[in-house]
C-alpha cells in the first residue's frame, strides 16, 4: 500500500521538471506528500522485518488461541473462547501464577541482594582478584541446561554428591528415602537457587561496572564531611549506582519470568505441574491441548507487555533525574 | 503405540540416524520391476547388527530372491527420533507403502490406509493374535496388523527376598509388607519401585487399576478414570508411598530410571516386560537366576489379564501397490522372522503359530506370553493421544497423599469428557 503510494509519487515529483503543468495546486501537493513519504524508503526494511518477526507471530499466536486443534496438529476450525475458559478454569492455573510471581520476586531480589555484595567485595583491592573474578563468569559461560542438570544428578536421592554429603553428615538417615526434587517446596527452592546461581555472575558484572563508574572524588569529600561508612553507602553509593541497578533489575526480571530450562530440566515442573510456572505450564499444555497452550501465550504476553511498560517508565524517570 | 516402542531402545541412550537417507514416491517400475518402500521403527542400535535395518533387509532380499519383480525398499528410523522426523515426512506427504510402529487409527481417519483384508491374505489374517487384531479397527473394519507385542508383569529381586525372608507377593497386602522387609535391610534398598513420572506413567497406573477391576474406561468404552475402584486404588498406591515402602517421589520417576536400578540390584519388586531383561543382562549385577517373574499382585489376587501392550503395520493406499505389499506382509509374518525379531530385542510374536513355537523354545518369554491371549489394553477412543499425555504429566500427583487421589483422577476425568 505504501509501496505503491511512494512509486505515483516519485514519478511524478520527477515529472515537473522537463512537462510544466497548469494545476500548480496539485502539484503542490503532490511535492509535499512526496516530502512526507521521503524517510519511508529508509524505515521500510526495519518496519518490515519487525511487522515479519514480531507482529506477525503475535497474531498468528492470537488465531490459535482461537482455533480448535487436535492432537496431530490438525486444524478443526474455530474455538471461540473455549481454550481461553478452559485455561481459566484449570483447577491449577492459581497456583501456576503465584508461583510465577513468587519465582520473579525471590530469584530477582535474592540476586540483586547478592550481587550487590559481591560487586562491592570486587570492586576493591585484594589478591587473587583476578581469578576470582574469572571464576564468577564460569556459572554464567555454562549452560544453563547444563548447570540444572548437573544440580538435578546432585540431588539424586541414591548417589548424588548433594545427598552423599547430606548423608555423611547425618542429614539424610538413609539413600533413597527423601527426592527433593519431587516434594513441591523442596524442588522449588533448589530451583529457585539455580536460578539465582546462573543469575548472579551478569548482574555482578553489571553492578561492578556502575561501581567503577563512580568517581573517586565524591567518595573523598564524603569523608572530609565526616560521613559514616553506613552514610557513604547509603547516600553516595546507591544513588550513583541507580542506573546500573536499574538495568539489572529489570533485564533479570525479563529473563527470569521467561526461564525455562531450569525447571523443565530439574523437575519437569512436577507432576500435575505443582512446580510450573506459566512458561513451564504453557509447555506441559501444548502436549494435551494445543489451542489451550497458545491461550496461555496470550496470557504470557500481556504479563510481557505490562513488564515492557514498566521498563519504559522507570527508564523515562531515570532519564528526567539525570 | 510409543508405548512399546520406548523398551527396545532402553538401553541405547545415542541418538543415531536414519538408517538409510532415500526417500520419496513408491511409484519407480522399470522393466516389470516395482520397487515399494518400508518404513519402520528401529528397535536396536542403527549402525550395528541389531538394528531393525539389518532385520528387515534380511527379509526384503529373501523375499526379492523368491519375487524377483519386488523390490523393497528398507529405511528405519530410531525410536528416540521416530516422532519428529516421521511427523515430517507425513505432513510433507511423504508416504511409504508399509509402516512399522505407530497405531492405524489417526491414518484411518484421514483415508490414507488399505483395508487389511486388501493387503494380507485371511490365512495370515486368522493367524494374528485375536486379542491384538480387534485394536486395529476404526468402524469395524481393520487397517493394521500387530507386528510385535510386549506383555507386563512383575519382576522381583530374589537375592534380596531370601534376605528379608519373604515369599513373592500375590495380594497388594502382601506387596507391601514385603516392600517394608527389603526397606528394612541394611543398604538403603527400595522395595517397590513405582514409576509414575511423565515418561510411562499410565502403564504403571492401568497395572494397579487392574488389580481393583478398574481401567481407563468402563465396559461401553466411555472413561471412567475417576470411578470409585480406581480412586481406591491410589489411594492405597499413596498409601505404599507415605510408608516408604516405594522409591522417594514416584510421581517424578522415569520407568529407564527404575529398571536400571532393578538391574543394579536394589529394587526389591518392579513392574516389567521382556525388554527389562537385556538390561538386567548389561548391568551384570544379577544373574538370571538372581531375580523371578511373577503376575502382578490385585488387591485380593494375582492379576488373571495382564497389560499388554503392541506395535502395528499399517499399508498405505498412496502408492497403489496393494498386491506387491500383499506379498510382502505375507512373507515377513512367516513364524521364523516373527521369532528372530523376538529374539533379538526380547519381544513377543503378533501370531498364535509363532507365539506356540517361541513358548516351547524360551522360557522367559512363555511366562510372558501365557498373560497374553486375555491381555487388557490400553484405549483406543479418538481422543486418546491427549488424554495420555494428560495422564503422563498429571497422574503422579494422585500418590503425593491418600487425599490427592480423588481431585486429580477427577481433573483426569473433567479433561477425558472435554478434549477432543
Amino acid at each position: 500500500m505504501t509501496q505503491t503510494t511512494d512509486a505515483h509519487a516519485l514519478e511524478s515529483v520527477s515529472g515537473p521538471g522537463g512537462k510544466p503543468r497548469g494545476r500548480r495546486r496539485s502539484d503542490g501537493r503532490l511535492r509535499r506528500l512526496a516530502r512526507a513519504l521521503e524517510p519511508v524508503p529508509w524505515v521500510a526494511p526495519a518496519t518490515a522485518l519487525i511487522l515479519f518477526v514480531v507482529i506477525w507471530p503475535v497474531i498468528a499466536m492470537f488465531q490459535t488461541s482461537r482455533q480448535s486443534f487436535d492432537s496431530m496438529g490438525f486444524d478443526h476450525g474455530s474455538a471461540g473462547w473455549t481454550n481461553f475458559t478452559k485455561l481459566f478454569d484449570e483447577p491449577v492455573l492459581d497456583g501456576v501464577l503465584i508461583r510465577t510471581v513468587i519465582w520473579v520476586v525471590a530469584v530477582v531480589t535474592i540476586t540483586m541482594v547478592t550481587s550487590l555484595g559481591v560487586a562491592q567485595l570486587f570492586n576493591k583491592q585484594f589478591p587473587g582478584r583476578k581469578v576470582a573474578r574469572w571464576a564468577l563468569i564460569a556459572p554464567w559461560a555454562a549452560s544453563v541446561v547444563m548447570t540444572a542438570i548437573v544440580f538435578r544428578w546432585m540431588l539424586d536421592p541414591n548417589n548424588g554428591a548433594l545427598t552423599v554429603l547430606a548423608h555423611d553428615l547425618g542429614l539424610v538417615k538413609q539413600f533413597n528415602s527423601t527426592n527433593w526434587l519431587s516434594e513441591q517446596v523442596p524442588a522449588f527452592c533448589w530451583e529457585i537457587f539455580v536460578a539465582v546461581f546462573v543469575s548472579v555472575p551478569f548482574t555482578t558484572y553489571a553492578l561492578l561496572a556502575g561501581l567503577q563508574a563512580v568517581p573517586s572524588e565524591v567518595y573523598e569529600a564524603a569523608k572530609l564531611d565526616g560521613a559514616s561508612v553506613f552514610r557513604t553507602y547509603w547516600s553516595v553509593t546507591l544513588p550513583l549506582l541507580r542506573p546500573a541497578l536499574l538495568v539489572a533489575c529489570l533485564i533479570n526480571v525479563m529473563n527470569v519470568f521467561n526461564s525455562f530450562p531450569i525447571i523443565y530440566e530439574m523437575n519437569g515442573g512436577n507432576a500435575n505441574s505443582s512446580d510450573a510456572t506459566t512458561t513451564i505450564f504453557m509447555y506441559t499444555t501444548q502436549q494435551s491441548s494445543i489451542g489451550e497452550a497458545a491461550a496461555m501465550s496470550v496470557v504470557n504476553f500481556g504479563f510481557i507487555i505490562v513488564i515492557v511498560l514498566l521498563f519504559l517508565r522507570a527508564s523515562k524517570w531515570n532519564s528526567a533525574e539525570d | 503405540m510409543l508405548a512399546l516402542s520406548a523398551l527396545g531402545v532402553a538401553g541405547a541412550m545415542a541418538l543415531t540416524a536414519c538408517g538409510s537417507s532415500s526417500s520419496g514416491s513408491s511409484k519407480s517400475a522399470s522393466g516389470g520391476v516395482t520397487t515399494i518402500n518400508l518404513l519402520a521403527a528401529d528397535y536396536g542400535t542403527a549402525g550395528t547388527s541389531n538394528s531393525s535395518q539389518t532385520y528387515w533387509q534380511g527379509i526384503a532380499d529373501a523375499f526379492h530372491k523368491a519375487n524377483p519383480s519386488i523390490i523393497v525398499h528398507v529405511q528405519t528410523i530410531a525410536w528416540t527420533d521416530w516422532q519428529a522426523k516421521t511427523t515430517a515426512m507425513f505432513q510433507a506427504k511423504q508416504y511409504p507403502d508399509i509402516l512399522e510402529g505407530d497405531a492405524p487409527q489417526e491414518f484411518a481417519a484421514d483415508n490414507l490406509l488399505y483395508p487389511l483384508s486388501d493387503v494380507m491374505s485371511s490365512t495370515t489374517v486368522t493367524n494374528l493374535i485375536p486379542v491384538f487384531e480387534k485394536q486395529e479397527e476404526t468402524n469395524g473394519v481393520a487397517y493394521g496388523a500387530p507386528f510385535t507385542t510386549s506383555a507386563r508383569a512383575m519382576f522381583y529381586n530374589k537375592k534380596l527376598f531370601a534376605q528379608a525372608k519373604i515369599q513373592p507377593p500375590t495380594t497388594w497386602a502382601q506387596l507391601q509388607s514385603d516392600a517394608a522387609a527389603i526397606k528394612a535391610l541394611p543398604g538403603g534398598n527400595i522395595g517397590y519401585d513405582m514409576p509414575l513420572g511423565p515418561e510411562e506413567a499410565q502403564g504403571e497406573s492401568l497395572m494397579w487399576m487392574l488389580g481393583n477391576d478398574g481401567n481407563y474406561t468402563d465396559g461401553t468404552g466411555k472413561y471412567a478414570i475417576n470411578s470409585a475402584n480406581n480412586i481406591a486404588t491410589f489411594q492405597f498406591m499413596a498409601g505404599l508411598v507415605k510408608a516408604g515402602d516405594t522409591e522417594a517421589g514416584p510421581a517424578t520417576q522415569d520407568r529407564k530410571v527404575a529398571w536400571q536400578d532393578f538391574a543394579n540390584g536394589t529394587v526389591g519388586m518392579v513392574g516389567g516386560s521382556g525388554a527389562l531383561i537385556p538390561i538386567i543382562q548389561a548391568a551384570g549385577k544379577l544373574q538370571s537366576a538372581d531375580y523371578g517373574v511373577v503376575a502382578m499382585p490385585g488387591k485380593s489376587a494375582p492379576l488373571t489379564s495382564a497389560l499388554a501392550v503392541h506395535d502395528d503395520i499399517t499399508a498405505f493406499k498412496t502408492g497403489g501397490h496393494a498386491a506387491q505389499i500383499k506379498a510382502f506382509l505375507d512373507f515377513a509374518y512367516q513364524d521364523k522372522y516373527q521369532e528372530q525379531f523376538d529374539n533379538e530385542y526380547d519381544l513377543l510374536p503378533a501370531t498364535t503359530s509363532a507365539s506356540a513355537a517361541l513358548s516351547a523354545s524360551n522360557p522367559v518369554d512363555a511366562g510372558f506370553l501365557a498373560a497374553v491371549p486375555n491381555a487388557v489394553q490400553y484405549p483406543t477412543n479418538a481422543n486418546w493421544t491427549p488424554v495420555l499425555a494428560k495422564i503422563q504429566n498429571t497422574i503422579g500427583a494422585a500418590v503425593n497423599s491418600p487425599s490427592a487421589a480423588s481431585g486429580v483422577l477427577g481433573q483426569l476425568q473433567t479433561f477425558a469428557n472435554s478434549s477432543n
